[in-house]
């Protein structure tokens, strides 16, 4: 085998594919529609049990909307701030693209960081994974999204070291253009857990009426 | 491919017939008891028939798409004069696939019509064909309870029901998933922990149909069977009535002292007086003890439910449908039950066994007493006296302190068994707090013992005045 | 591209011998035989728990095992062979052949493929080394809640098996991921989608399905693990939660997995039955067109496994119709194998044998399939070894004889050698006649009511001598496979070497030498036709037939462009590293902690390492570039 002339080719780069989408971003598409199905799973299993606690705290009681309001409208801009990063990348505006690529991250540190402060205040109101289905639900359907926003942010700054280094331009912006497709695919399914914990998911009472259907399920 | 070309043709290649063969050699016999075919009720019947229509549909396409692949290996297999030229480069015939599409669309069509009917059909008791006989099911890890709603009685195992009377079965998890199957009479359906099933089925001759859990439910699974006892109308109501008269006398020497043992070792979880009311069981469930557990936010404690043994020795099968029962089985399940049924639960919680403190003469009494409770015949003079009136209000007590299982929890010396034990119960509280303990157990509980693990019904079943006296005895020791 | 100066973390593995040129390998034919063994010693390893399972039932009341050891035993024969056998095979195959088929050195992404591997192989060690650490899961392959909570099954077992299936889901994704991006992206010049062989179609609708169905039984097994150690209340009935969603997860998963197991053997079915017959496959479009359907219309019958769970009439018709018209296209492609030999010069070679046997079991197990398609019929066999007959007709008269025929069609193309015909065809006669023995009788027993997974049985129930059957059937099946273990060593041992192309194949990969060099193909081929390779070797054939092959593909090689340098992967340890990693990481879960001096705190220090020695992974992968620059 070695005899024949096998050179190393310097770049890893594959030549034309048949698609005409280089392989690393059919294979970042792909991943997106595997994850897809992941929070579909969580979200769905969410909806299942919405209203079916048989025991507090319920939603209304300790969820706060104008507060998540903002830590959702600080991920949206976050994606905006994602646009102008990869826009500057390819402009070869360095400085600003940094600006831009810091930001992202920082904002999405800041969503995290209200993340960690509704956390520990649904703690400290005895709302924990343990306690009813609706922390169970809600606890690890939130904490997953969280988890890949962490990572984004690892990703990111990864990414904003590479620029400052100099590895990152407008040639090898397509890293960029895929670090930023997974980012936007957070960012929108935020927008769906959001949407289902937050603006749909309250009831009063019905959470209660549970109770009993339970207790006469499980005692008669 | 003419089917009439190749069947002259078609010599045997019986490694594909082989399927067929031991099915005929294990000499399908519809007698056998848990077989899904010789029915005995409209549900299960309608199901075989469909069943049968099915396979006859199936068994058609079967030989000749079968017929079609070995006609064409044989016809086409390469000969040896074989001249080495390619054969007819065919690549396909779009006439071919509309019609192999559209063909098993129809043949699914006349399999879709009749199953949607049926499906509809079997949803719950016929209306218009007479009252309905409800019966309540719970399933337990590995065994079933049954409840006859309105009538007061309960049984386990064996159940019984009228023939020609649809019958709706309520059906209850007290753990995990199971599947109530009694394959002569109706296919199962799921238990669901939590949730409520129901379904209906009738028999239609007398006769004792076996019925065995489907769900894969934890170690004992392949011996939770049970069985379903379908009577003529009139012996089926003589039964339920005979469930609500006393047992008889007992008789041997063995059975007598048999019912002491029973009353030390077996009554704190085995009920064997509901012919006195529903009231008088113990009436606790798994998942209830582990629910209050649970919105307590308090560690779960364990309560085993065990077979309700009222007139048990009516029942005709032992350990959920296992073996027959008699004398020398029911020797052999008390002495131990994980030799008839490994993993039930019996020998893990019951103190006799932790204690190793039942002996062979034991056992022997203890069957003889199980096996003569048996309800008086129904123009017997009911004699309610159960012989704790006379003497003194500690030796009453004391009576009722055994009739009632006390002692399988309670030691009256120091010892913790269970519960806590009685010696010195004078000095821990006054009369009130010895009532509350017994009436409502669950007021108050002192650190270390587990919450509702005592049944808390003794303040409905017992009449005050046995109260009154048990209190009397406990402040005696 | 400027790159990131990095220390080296480890140095690139340089030889292409010896164990650790295995363990930093990047060649998807070297990951191809590693799945490959290792798959067929889990084979061996679950046909053992099945020798032990039929040996308890071969008779009544028998006590060879006892109840919970037979629990352990069925429930691991089910994961092993669905997860560490089947999946890892077909794994196996598309590793070999992918690349081969559609003209490409490698897939997309070398270094993702040999994690792959290594985390299939963790995540399988991990699973069965709950035999020696407390017991083997014993609820079951299909782990039904609520039986798997920490309630009701509380050893350490069912948490091996929630883990271990999630290591082996990265492990599946990871691989998914990597066919379809190369499938679609790195086929040869000119092989357009339509002119794909069938095989690569199957794999690509399999790998689509991969990457859709294992996240949700991922996210099921997260909630089952969670429930089961961090308390959470997902299927618990006390909190309100529904065992019944489990099953739903898990089917949903389950329906489309049914068919991640069978598509890849349909498509080497569609492979061999031309070659062998020397003739096109019958129908092209329509085997992929059904094939295409039978992958889509999988999500919407996964309620046929729960119409005795009383979802009500309205859901059980809804699943019993959909269920009925999926076995349409199944239908289809049976007619067109049928087709496709009928009219042929029919070579009955080891593997043509295997892939009549095939379509003849699988006939069986589908017609099977319609009698319980019907939900009231399905109520008297759910759980009865009735559904134990039909799903053994379809996995292993199906799966199974389907990956041994592609086993021996593409033995002499993966070593140069040829498996023994006379060896191989008493190993089909004697595996096809103990199969019926074993699996026919099954049928009998579940219609005379004989439920599955019981541990014992009764002797007044009629079902002893169904049993008896078929247990002496499973031993002629053991025996089955030994003859082939006997072929293989004997070829292993032989140095008759086989031909480029002993069978007059049809497909690009007989147009290499075997076994293939490390690079594949000298020259990239230019694809003109399906079946490209059998056109050059017959171009008389285009002329007599289709007007769309006329111009012709003589000088297809002298257009190529060779572009002067084969560009090949560096090897690399990293993707062993970051595989072994996430087991660490992910066994740590199974509260393996250290008290933290006095906080009272816990430290997962398993879980550490394991984080510690995947993110060092992780960073060398990332900065290692994917080859050497300058070459050696």
């Amino acid at each position: 085998m070695a005899q024949v002339a096998v050179a190393h080719d310097p770049h890893g780069h594959v030549a034309d594919t048949n698609t005409g989408i280089s392989n690393r971003k059919l294979l970042m598409w792909v991943f997106l529609a595997s994850d897809c199905l992941f929070f579909g799973s969580f979200i769905a299993t969410y909806l299942v049990y919405r209203n079916e606690s048989t025991i507090g705290p319920y939603p209304n009681e300790v969820l706060d909307i104008p507060v998540t309001s903002i830590s959702t409208f600080v991920l949206l801009m976050s994606s905006l701030a994602m646009v102008l990063a990869l826009n500057y990348t390819q402009r070869n505006r360095a400085g600003l693209a940094r600006f831009w690529l810091l930001s992202v991250a920082a904002l999405g540190l800041v969503f995290l960081g209200f993340q960690v402060v509704e956390f520990t205040t649904f703690v400290k109101e005895d709302l924990t994974i343990h306690r009813n289905l609706f922390g169970t639900t809600f606890f690890i359907l939130t904490g997953f999204h969280g988890l890949h926003v962490f990572l984004g942010v690892l990703w990111l700054l990864g990414m904003a070291f590479a620029h400052f280094k100099g590895a990152l331009t407008s040639r090898s912006s397509e890293d960029l253009e895929i670090a930023g497709l997974y980012w936007h695919f957070v960012d929108i399914v935020w927008i769906v857990i959001f949407t289902v914990i937050y603006l749909i998911g309250f009831s009063d009472g019905e959470g209660l009426e549970t109770v009993g259907h339970a207790a006469s399920a499980i005692g008669g | 491919m003419n089917p009439r070309r190749f069947l002259p043709q078609a010599r045997p290649r019986i490694a594909f017939l082989i399927p067929v063969v031991p099915v005929i050699l294990a000499a399908c016999n519809k007698g056998d008891a848990q077989s899904t075919f010789g029915t005995n009720g409209p549900i299960a019947d309608t199901q075989a028939d469909l069943f049968i229509f099915i396979f006859w549909i199936a068994a058609v396409v079967f030989v000749l798409v079968e017929g079609a692949l070995i006609y064409s290996v044989i016809r086409f297999r390469r000969r040896g004069n074989d001249d080495g030229s390619l054969p007819a480069q065919i690549h396909g015939n779009n006439k071919l696939e509309v019609i192999w599409t559209i063909v098993p669309v129809i043949i699914l069509a006349a399999i879709a019509v009749p199953t949607i009917i049926t499906i509809y059909d079997q949803d719950g008791p016929p209306s218009d064909q007479g009252p309905v006989l409800d019966v309540t099911v719970r399933a337990h890890q590995w065994w079933w309870e049954v409840e006859y709603p309105g009538e007061d009685v309960v049984t386990a195992n064996e159940i019984h029901i009228p023939v020609g009377q649809w019958v709706n079965f309520t059906l209850h998890s007290d753990d995990v998933l199971h599947s109530f199957w009694v394959p002569k009479l109706a296919g199962k359906l799921d238990i669901i922990p939590g949730d409520v099933r129901e379904l209906a089925m009738r028999a239609d001759d007398a006769g004792f149909y076996f019925g065995q859990c489907a769900e894969f439910c934890g170690e004992a699974h392949a011996k939770m069977r049970f069985r379903v006892k379908a009577d003529e109308p009139e012996e089926f109501q003589a039964w339920l009535d005979s469930m609500r008269r006393p047992p008889v006398e007992l008789v041997s020497s063995d059975a007598i002292a048999g019912e002491t043992l029973y009353a030390q070792n077996c009554s704190s979880c085995h009920s064997n007086n509901t012919w006195q009311g529903p009231n008088a069981r113990n009436e606790r469930t798994r998942l209830a003890g582990l629910r209050t557990a649970f919105l307590g936010d308090i560690e779960g404690t364990v309560v085993y439910p065990a077979p309700n043994l009222t007139h048990f020795g009516t029942r005709e099968t032992l350990g959920a449908g296992l073996i027959e029962l008699n004398q020398a089985n029911l020797e052999k399940w008390i002495a131990d039950p994980d030799d008839v049924k490994e993993g039930n639960r019996m020998k893990d919680l019951a103190t006799p066994y932790r204690n190793r403190s039942l002996s062979t003469d034991d056992v022997r009494q203890l069957a003889a007493y199980l096996l003569e409770l048996k309800p008086v015949a129904a123009d017997a003079v009911i004699d309610t006296d159960d012989g704790a009136t006379g003497g003194s209000a500690v030796e009453r007590g004391a009576a009722v302190f055994t009739a009632n299982g006390c002692s399988g929890c309670h030691s009256t010396g120091d010892t913790r068994i269970v519960g806590p034990g009685l010696a010195g119960l004078s000095s821990r509280g006054d009369d009130a707090y010895i009532r509350e303990s017994i009436t409502a157990p669950n007021a108050v509980i002192v650190e270390g013992y587990p919450p509702s693990v005592m049944p808390s019904t003794f303040g409905t079943t017992l009449p005050p005045d046995q109260i009154d006296d048990l209190i009397a005895y406990l402040k005696s020791l | 591209m400027t790159t990131i100066a990095f220390p080296t973390l480890i140095s690139r593995p340089t030889s292409y011998t010896g164990l650790w040129s295995w363990i930093g390998t990047v060649d998807h034919k070297r990951i191809g035989t590693l799945y490959g063994v290792t798959a067929f010693l889990y084979f061996l390893v679950g046909g053992i728990e099945a020798l032990i399972i039929r040996g308890q039932l071969a008779q009544a009341d028998n006590d060879l095992v006892s109840p919970e050891v037979f629990n352990q035993l069925f429930t691991m024969h089910g994961t092993t062979m669905v997860f560490l056998v089947v999946m890892p095979m077909s794994a196996a195959f598309f590793n070999w052949m992918v690349p081969l088929m559609i003209g490409a050195r490698d897939v997309a992404f070398p270094r993702l493929n040999a994690f792959s591997y290594w985390s299939f192989l963790f995540g399988s060690i991990f699973l069965n080394l709950s035999f020696f650490l407390g017991g083997a899961p014993d609820a079951g392959w299909f782990g039904y809640a609520n039986l798997t909570g920490s309630t009701y099954s509380p050893g350490d077992g069912v948490t091996f098996w929630a883990l271990g299936l999630s290591i082996l889901g990265v492990a599946s994704l990871a691989a998914s991921f990597n066919f379809v991006v190369t499938i679609l992206n790195m086929r040869a010049p000119g092989m357009s989608l339509m002119k794909m062989p069938v095989f690569i179609w199957m794999a690509l609708v399999t790998s689509v399905l991969m990457a859709l169905a294992m996240p949700v039984i991922a996210v099921a097994l997260v909630q089952l693990a969670l429930d089961r150690v961090w308390d959470t209340n997902f299927f618990n009935p006390l909190a309100g939660g529904d065992p019944v969603l489990w099953q739903h997860l898990f089917w949903l998963f389950g329906h489309p997995e049914v068919y991640i197991l069978i598509l890849p053997a349909m498509g080497i079915v569609s492979e061999v039955l031309p070659v062998y017959s020397r003739k096109p496959l019958f129908g092209y479009p329509a085997v992929v067109f059904a094939g295409a359907v039978i992958g889509f219309m999988g999500w919407f019958v996964w309620s046929h496994h729960m119409f005795t769970v009383g979802l009500g009439p309205a859901a059980n018709s809804a699943f019993a119709i959909s269920t009925m018209l999926i076995a349409v296209p199944t239908g289809v492609k049976i007619f067109n194998w049928v087709g496709t030999i009928y009219g042929g010069k029919l070579r009955l070679d080891t593997s043509m044998l295997f892939s009549l046997g095939f379509i003849a079991m699988f006939i069986i197990g589908g017609l099977s399939g319609v009698t319980h398609a019907s939900p009231p019929t399905d109520a008297q066999q759910q759980d009865t070894y009735y559904i134990v007959a039909h799903f053994h007709y379809v996995l292993f008269g199906g799966a199974i004889l389907g990956l041994f025929a592609g086993g021996y069609y593409w033995w002499p193309k993966m070593t140069g050698k040829r498996l023994g015909e006379t060896l191989g065809k008493w190993h089909f006669w004697v595996m096809l006649i103990g199969f019926n023995i074993t699996f026919g009788p099954m049928h009998w027993l579940g219609l005379n009511g004989m439920p599955r997974r019981i541990a014992t049985y009764a002797e007044d129930l009629g079902w002893e001598t169904s049993n008896a059957i078929a247990s002496a059937g499973a031993m002629l099946i053991a025996i089955g496979v030994l003859i082939f273990i006997i072929n293989v060593i004997r070829t292993i041992r032989s140095t008759q070497e086989a031909e480029d192309d002993p069978w007059d194949g049809r497909t690009l990969e007989w147009s290499i030498p075997s076994p293939p060099p490390v690079y594949n193909f000298a020259v990239v081929p230019q694809v003109k036709s399906l079946d490209d390779f059998w056109y050059q070797k017959h171009p008389e054939l285009l002329h007599d037939e289709r007007g769309e092959h006329a111009d012709s593909t003589e000088h297809a090689a002298e257009e190529a462009h060779t572009g002067g340098s084969i560009h090949l992967p560096g090897m690399s340890y990293y993707p062993f590293i970051v595989a072994l990693g996430m087991t660490l990481g992910v066994a740590g879960f199974m509260e393996v902690y250290v008290e933290i001096p006095g906080t009272g705190g816990q430290f997962p220090w398993l879980s550490a390492i394991g984080i510690v020695i995947g993110m060092f992974g992780i960073m060398g992968w990332t900065f290692e570039p994917v080859s050497e620059e300058g070459g050696h």
